[in-house]
């Protein structure tokens, strides 16, 4: 993916950049974060110095109309950035209206929101100005001349009518390359998307990726919806992350609303979150194996992923965990004792069977050195979970943005490895599995989790108050750091919504990931390795 | 290599034939609803339709038509319907015709 390669060494104390950045606090109620009102000039300004900062990683960028959805009303827009500072335990909301059609590039100075900047193009028709062009992201090759894609929304009826061909980044292939296509239906049974291979025959030079045929606006649809019923929509923008996405969702339409989640609720929940990375992994594992042609090791653990499936099924009633996570705690108790007694086999089957996998030199020789994301890259281009923890960052939001007191991640060990190829991403997964055990374990144990039997408990908190709420909801999904940032009206519906899985920020080290001198049947292999979804980026 | 031949070998067959037995998994999943003709009333039906997130509930010539192809078995509908409704424990939901996906329920709950 084409975009800005530059950026300052981090060096200054965040503690200083908070007290330099421009504009003012903007009054929030939420633990765990901050927010902060600018002019529109002067964000760039904020994006370089916390750029410029230790410990404070871009998460988000997006545009949401400034007012609930009024009848016939048109509130304007306001761009808003989100930055996670680890060290701090917050995360920082920047907000800033937007007077126009268009916006200093934030990306020149802080690389990691160039897919974002490329996104709000599509969707709203602004454009940064003085940047670089832009990618398509959603959009298909031809579409320019359409409206964009939320131009019904209120706040949003402009027009890219008549945009000026250099908008769009060139697609190039030139001399002794060609371009191998493959997709969007290809030979495995996965999702659609288009990779344009750039080779002179084996050596992948460089790649075009296509994720519009996915594309479903979800953001858009549950705008007018009850916030229950928004989740089952939520919850199903990317299946194999329908409890992380689903939690970030809820737990910003609690933050909105004032909604305390009982204790035992909230731990229920995280288990389901558990057991959604667990059977990821496994998910994982058995993809490293096909795309390696080791087909016994794929057979066996494909097994042990229906086992955990099966396992979802008994502990939760839904094979994907879907329905569990409801706003203001769970829909659905959870059988521990179940749990405890199929777990331990399940987990002892993954590390035997990962043992037996890293003593295979064939195997281990396919990974090794595939598909490299150094530091540098992970740092620059804000990734999440295990794939920048793969790449040697310690970066985990279970231990770094604690939700609540319920949310109980102490002593979590966060799973890290340094050489950013697909044998480190392989081994962070197995560490995980070891720790995510250990949690549910350990939550099991502790006797507060909501029983299937139990009467689900009503969640406490404020009445809810009439009028305009916003909220940030977070937690660790499979893929990373999931958040989400929802809007609520004065008839408590959703009034504008934000979903950012992890997959939105890995897709975009993937392409850089191809290009690290790595030949064809490699990228079956990485794109295992990163474990992400096409639906969870086009939502 | 070897290794992975006998891990093949001393697992055996990983296929059957479908179905090989009952499949006991079944009775711990969400299935499609079912409703108890009876006990349904015009009211508990409306609020049965508002409440479905993918629209598969409709009430049609008098009728509760449930579209399986629709159904996610959400069983948000069930919440509602009391002793109306329950999962109806079935999964073999092939069809040649998508209507033999809709099922009818006819309102003859109390007045």
């Amino acid at each position: 993916m084409t975009g800005p390669l530059t950026t300052e060494p981090r060096r200054v104390d965040l503690e200083a950049v908070l007290r330099e950045l421009p504009g003012s606090p903007e009054p929030t109620t939420q633990p765990g974060a901050l927010g902060r009102r600018l002019e529109l000039a002067q964000l760039k300004r904020a994006a370089q110095l916390l750029g410029a900062s230790r410990g404070a990683r871009l998460a988000d960028m997006f545009v949401l109309p400034s007012a609930p959805a009024e009848a016939g009303g048109d509130g304007g827009l306001t761009l808003h950035l989100v930055f996670g500072l680890d060290q701090d335990r917050r995360y920082l909301l920047l907000q800033a209206p937007l007077s126009g059609r268009s916006y200093a590039a934030i990306s020149e100075v802080a690389p990691a929101c160039f897919v974002e900047e490329c996104e709000i193009f599509e969707l709203w028709g602004i454009k940064p100005t003085g940047g670089h062009p832009l990618n398509r992201v959603l959009l298909a090759p031809g579409a320019d001349s359409a409206p964009p894609l939320r131009s019904g929304s209120p706040g949003a009826p402009r027009s890219r009518r008549g945009v000026p061909t250099e908008v769009r980044a060139p697609h190039v292939v030139r001399g002794e390359a060609f371009e191998f296509p493959v997709g969007p239906v290809r030979g495995v049974g996965q999702e659609s998307l288009y990779m344009g291979l750039v080779t002179t025959g084996e050596e992948v030079l460089d790649a075009y990726l296509a994720w519009f045929h996915k594309h479903r606006g979800i953001e858009h649809q549950v705008v007018g919806m009850d916030p229950e019923m928004a989740l089952f929509r939520v919850e199903r923008c990317e299946g194999p992350g329908a409890v992380g996405n689903g939690l970030a969702f809820a737990r910003a339409v609690e933050s909105a609303s004032g909604i305390v989640v009982p204790a035992g609720a909230e731990r229920t929940r995280l288990v389901a979150l558990e057991l959604e990375r667990l059977y990821n992994h496994a998910a994982a594992m058995a993809a490293l194996c096909q795309s390696t042609g080791l087909g016994v090791g794929q057979a066996q653990v494909e097994i042990i992923l229906e086992n955990f499936l099966r396992l979802n099924a008994a502990v939760f009633g839904h094979r994907y965990l879907f329905g569990v996570v409801a706003v203001g705690g769970v829909r659905r108790g959870c059988d521990g004792a179940t749990l405890s007694e199929g777990l331990s086999a399940l987990c002892a089957s993954v590390r035997q069977i990962g043992s037996a996998l890293l003593g295979t030199n064939s195997f281990v020789d396919r990974l090794e050195a595939a598909g490299v994301v150094d530091a540098e890259a992970a740092a620059r281009l804000g990734l999440v979970g295990p794939v920048a923890r793969g790449s040697g960052a310690d970066l985990d939001v279970r231990r770094d943005h604690p939700w609540s007191a319920g949310d109980s991640h102490s002593g979590l060990e966060v799973a890290t490895a340094v050489n950013g190829d697909v044998l480190s991403r392989l081994q962070v997964m197995l560490q995980e599995v070891d720790e995510s055990e250990r949690l549910i374990h350990r939550w099991v144990q502790s006797g507060e989790l909501i029983d299937v039997a139990d009467a689900l408990p009503t969640p406490a908190g404020p009445a809810p108050e009439r009028g305009e709420r916003r909220g940030l909801g977070w937690c660790e999904s499979v893929r990373g750091g999931a958040l989400s940032w929802v809007q609520l009206d004065h008839d408590g519906k959703v009034a504008g919504a934000r979903l950012r899985p992890a997959s939105v920020r890995n897709w975009r080290a993937f392409d850089d990931a191809l290009r690290s001198r790595n030949v064809f049947t490699d990228v079956a292999i990485i794109e295992a390795s990163f474990w992400l979804t096409v639906a969870g980026f086009a939502r | 290599m070897a290794l992975w031949f006998w891990r093949g070998v001393r697992r055996g067959i990983v296929t059957t034939r479908y179905p090989a037995r009952a499949d006991g998994s079944a009775a711990t999943l969400p299935t499609p609803p079912a409703f108890d003709a009876s006990q349904l009333t015009p009211e508990l039906v409306q609020q049965m339709i508002d409440i479905c997130p993918s629209r598969a509930l409709e009430l049609a010539e008098g009728q509760l038509v449930l579209d399986l192809g629709r159904c996610t078995a959400c069983q948000r509908c069930l919440e509602v319907a009391g002793p109306a409704g329950h999962p109806s424990q079935q999964f073999e939901l092939a069809a040649h015709d998508l209507g033999q996906l809709r099922l009818c329920f006819p309102l003859e709950g109390p007045k």
